[in-house]
């Protein structure tokens, strides 16, 4: 027996086939229970431990149907359309599952039906280790389940119990709109009707299967539990001909691929690549894997192997090159995907990036990392540089350096950049650089409103929980615990003009340094000194 | 011009024991095998960027990749794709790639020159023993594919690299429009340790850029910096105002 703590000491949540038999039941207080059966064994319930192993056997069970949802807390759900021929008809199917499960030592009840309500209350209210219902019967089928299976809330199953509705049958002779009055609010009405209407099939139930169906997959059965990493290279490179040989057969090219290992003990190993972009190529499909398949865990032994596609998209095929002396092109488009490919695999996603220009002034924001995706960005229109000279590598964020500069708006003497005093021989300069005032939004109202008084003068947060922080403390300040300057703070997250310089120090360095800001802008302190760049 | 330091008349003059032009210069650096840039003091990465970058100009199109530890990226700065660019002198397509470790290191920049799939492999790593390095050469010789390692100014000891070169800054050149501007990047490149050209080891090379013309050319040392030209005198210009 397992319990629970609730609101009013501890409640049994689950109890064995021998301890129901005494009438321990869930829901039954603790105390209580003791009383009964004095000799009770009793264990703490941990419900995160039982998702878990829910969610392997969901994991496990994808061998019989792609599709497997979550059914409530201690139920799975399979769609099966088109699965059940493979394993000999629905009822053939329900029984091998049954026995499966059985010498797995799960105990298990088996519904199947046409809907997925109908299917849940069978397996739920029947006492058989296995029901199917046929389509047409559905309706009687299902009329004389207890409501409780409906899927319904506890308390509208006690308000259906008091109207003495106790069986699925009551409710189908009853006027929707004198059942919804009987109920206190009307969405308990719609639940209790929503829930009838997906039992019968009246209303559609779309599942949410835990993991997406792939678009195309192969299986290979083994006879014998296989254990070693040879057999499992063997099982995937016949596996990634017989993929690829079907996906060159619909002209389609996959991006990730998914390789399911699963053991005879009913648990489930997985290895994932993905390529940058749509291949087929059942060698580069196993070269990829070659670092993963070491994760696969064989246990006490694989009995299916199983290689999904996702991602497809439609591939055109090309005449091999006979060599790359020969290729038409300069630049091998397929190899280069295939050499961040197999990078990326070994040394995780987004290893591999290139840099594309952007429209924007600032030189941290003209160029952005994106991950590559098996394209090269399209040769832009190259316009002239409207700018100074910008520095081969860039420091993002700019660092901080002590400067002294002999003017205000001159060049600095000297600067102590990573602790290091740097005297400068020669300058050139400044490019003045203003901020890009349209990505800020308009400084608000001081005080006007607690929303707006302390919001970063920057990109507007979308989500209103983000600034709840913030909008707490505008609200202590606003009642009375105005203590500090108006603005004094707000304006330095001002964004300040840069002047850049180009300057030399007399070692032959070059470096890119700014000012953030000018003297008496009003935009906050003085400003400061700080190294973007390096020039070569 | 700057006197104090020259001890005799024959300093300022260009030294006539060093030719102005070696053949066969820069011995594949960029192009073939695999050379070793290392830095001449601690601080020098961005001379051994343009170097190698400049080096590798004259490439057959197509992609290159540069592979950089990680902790090396944030030290040395992004490199930008516009200036590869810049000094490339076309379009030149670049993937990055920045492994932790020093290991995944080596075999990114193994896997990238076996693939064959792209033109020239430039890396930035802390260090490199002489069993990775003899690996990463045979490979290259096998596959055709230069590669360049920038490294650390720790870098000592052997090598199986092609050659190995001592990069640091020079006070660069002076620029024609502006005596107090920075001008053309000058580096002084050490030729340290050559297989190509063994009789060379030990050489001094002084390099000047062009950005324009893309070359790479040898300029003759001096014992001190040429003479800057100085700005006319007052009468012989007319006077002009700050606008600005």
């Amino acid at each position: 027996m397992l319990t629970e703590a609730g609101p009013k000491g501890l409640v049994v949540v689950a109890a064995s086939a021998h301890a129901k038999m005494q009438s321990i039941s869930p829901g039954l207080s603790f105390t209580d229970a003791r009383a009964r059966v004095p000799s009770l064994i009793a264990d703490e319930h941990d419900s995160a431990a039982d998702a878990r192993a829910l969610r392997q056997l969901a994991d496990w069970l994808v061998r019989y149907s792609p599709l497997v949802a979550l059914d409530g807390a201690d139920g799975l759900m399979l769609e099966i359309t088109g699965c059940d021929h493979l394993h000999g008809g629905e009822a053939e199917m329900a029984a091998r599952l049954h026995a499966k499960l059985t010498e797995e030592g799960i105990t298990n009840h088996i519904g199947i039906a046409s809907t997925p309500g109908a299917a849940s209350a069978l397996a739920r209210a029947s006492s058989e280790p296995w029901t199917v219902l046929l389509d047409d019967e559905t309706r009687s089928g299902l009329a004389n389940l207890p409501v409780v299976t409906l899927r319904l809330t506890a308390e509208t199953v006690t308000l259906l119990r008091r109207f003495g509705l106790t069986r699925i049958g009551q409710l189908y002779g009853i006027d929707r709109t004198a059942l919804a009055r009987r109920f206190a609010s009307r969405e308990v009405a719609e639940a209790v009707c929503l829930r009838l209407d997906q039992a019968l099939g009246q209303r559609a139930e779309p599942l949410a299967p835990l993991r997406p169906a792939p678009d195309y997959s192969a299986r290979l059965q083994c006879p014998e539990p296989i254990g070693t990493v040879e057999a499992l290279e063997e099982g995937l490179k016949r596996l990634a001909q017989d993929l690829c040989r079907g996906l060159t057969n619909l002209g389609q090219g996959a991006r990730h691929f998914c390789f399911s290992a699963f053991r005879a003990d009913g648990t489930v190993s997985r290895a994932e690549i993905s390529a940058a972009r749509a291949v087929r190529d059942p060698k580069h499909v196993q070269r990829l894997f070659a670092e993963r398949i070491m994760l696969i865990d064989p246990g006490f032994g694989i009995d299916l192997l199983l290689l999904e596609a996702r991602r497809t998209a439609a591939m055109e095929s090309n005449a091999v090159a006979l060599s790359g002396d020969l290729a038409a092109q300069d630049m091998d488009d397929v190899a280069v995907a295939a050499l961040a490919d197999r990078i990326t695999a070994k040394l995780g996603e987004g290893s591999v990036t290139l840099r594309v220009a952007k429209e924007s002034y600032l030189p941290e924001r003209a160029e952005c990392e994106t991950e590559f995706e098996g394209i090269w960005p399209r040769p832009t229109e190259r316009s002239p540089a409207l700018h100074g000279p910008r520095p081969l590598r860039l420091f993002d964020p700019p660092e901080r350096v002590e400067a002294l500069a002999e003017v205000p708006d001159g060049p600095p003497v000297r600067f102590v950049w990573r602790r290091v005093q740097r005297r400068i021989a020669r300058a050139d300069g400044p490019e003045r650089i203003a901020p890009e005032w349209w990505h800020h939004t308009g400084p608000p109202p001081a005080a006007s409103s607690p929303e707006g008084t302390d919001r970063r003068w920057l990109v507007p947060k979308m989500d209103p929980r983000a600034d709840a922080g913030i909008i707490a403390k505008a609200r202590a300040r606003l009642e009375g615990k105005e203590e500090c300057m108006p603005g004094s703070e707000r304006v330095k997250s001002l964004p300040r003009a840069r002047d850049y310089y180009r300057v030399e120090d007399v070692d032959g360095r070059r470096y890119w340094l700014f000012r953030d800001g000018l003297y008496e802008d009003g935009r906050g302190n003085p400003p400061e000194w700080y190294i973007h760049g390096v020039f070569a | 011009m700057d006197l104090s330091n020259v001890h005799s008349a024959a300093a300022l003059l260009p030294r006539t024991d060093v030719p102005s032009r070696v053949p066969g210069f820069p011995f594949g650096l960029g192009a073939s095998g695999v050379h070793e840039l290392a830095e001449g003091s601690f601080g020098d990465m961005p001379a051994l960027t343009g170097l190698a970058l400049a080096a590798s100009h004259a490439l057959r199109p197509g992609p290159i990749i540069w592979i950089s530890q990680r902790g090396l990226a944030r030290e040395h700065g992004l490199l930008q794709q516009r200036q590869l660019e810049a000094f490339h002198g076309r379009e030149r397509p670049c993937l990055f790639v920045r492994p932790c470790k020093l290991v995944d290191t080596l075999w990114a920049i193994e896997e990238a020159i076996r693939s064959s799939a792209v033109t020239a492999v430039i890396a930035e790593i802390d260090e490199a023993d002489f069993t990775a390095s003899r690996r990463l050469t045979l490979a290259a010789s096998r596959h055709g594919v230069p590669l360049t390692l920038l490294m650390p100014h720790t870098r000592e000891g052997s090598t199986a690299a092609t050659a190995r070169w001592r990069v640091s800054p020079l006070p660069s050149a002076v620029n024609r429009f502006d005596p107090r501007a920075p001008g053309r990047p000058r580096w002084r490149a050490v030729l340290e340790r050559s297989r190509n050209v063994p009789y060379l080891a030990g050489h001094i090379f002084d390099l000047e850029h062009d950005h324009e013309t893309l070359s790479l050319n040898l300029v003759s040392r001096m014992a001190t910096r040429p003479a800057a030209p100085r700005p006319a005198s007052g009468e012989q210009t007319q006077k002009w105002q700050r606008t600005g």
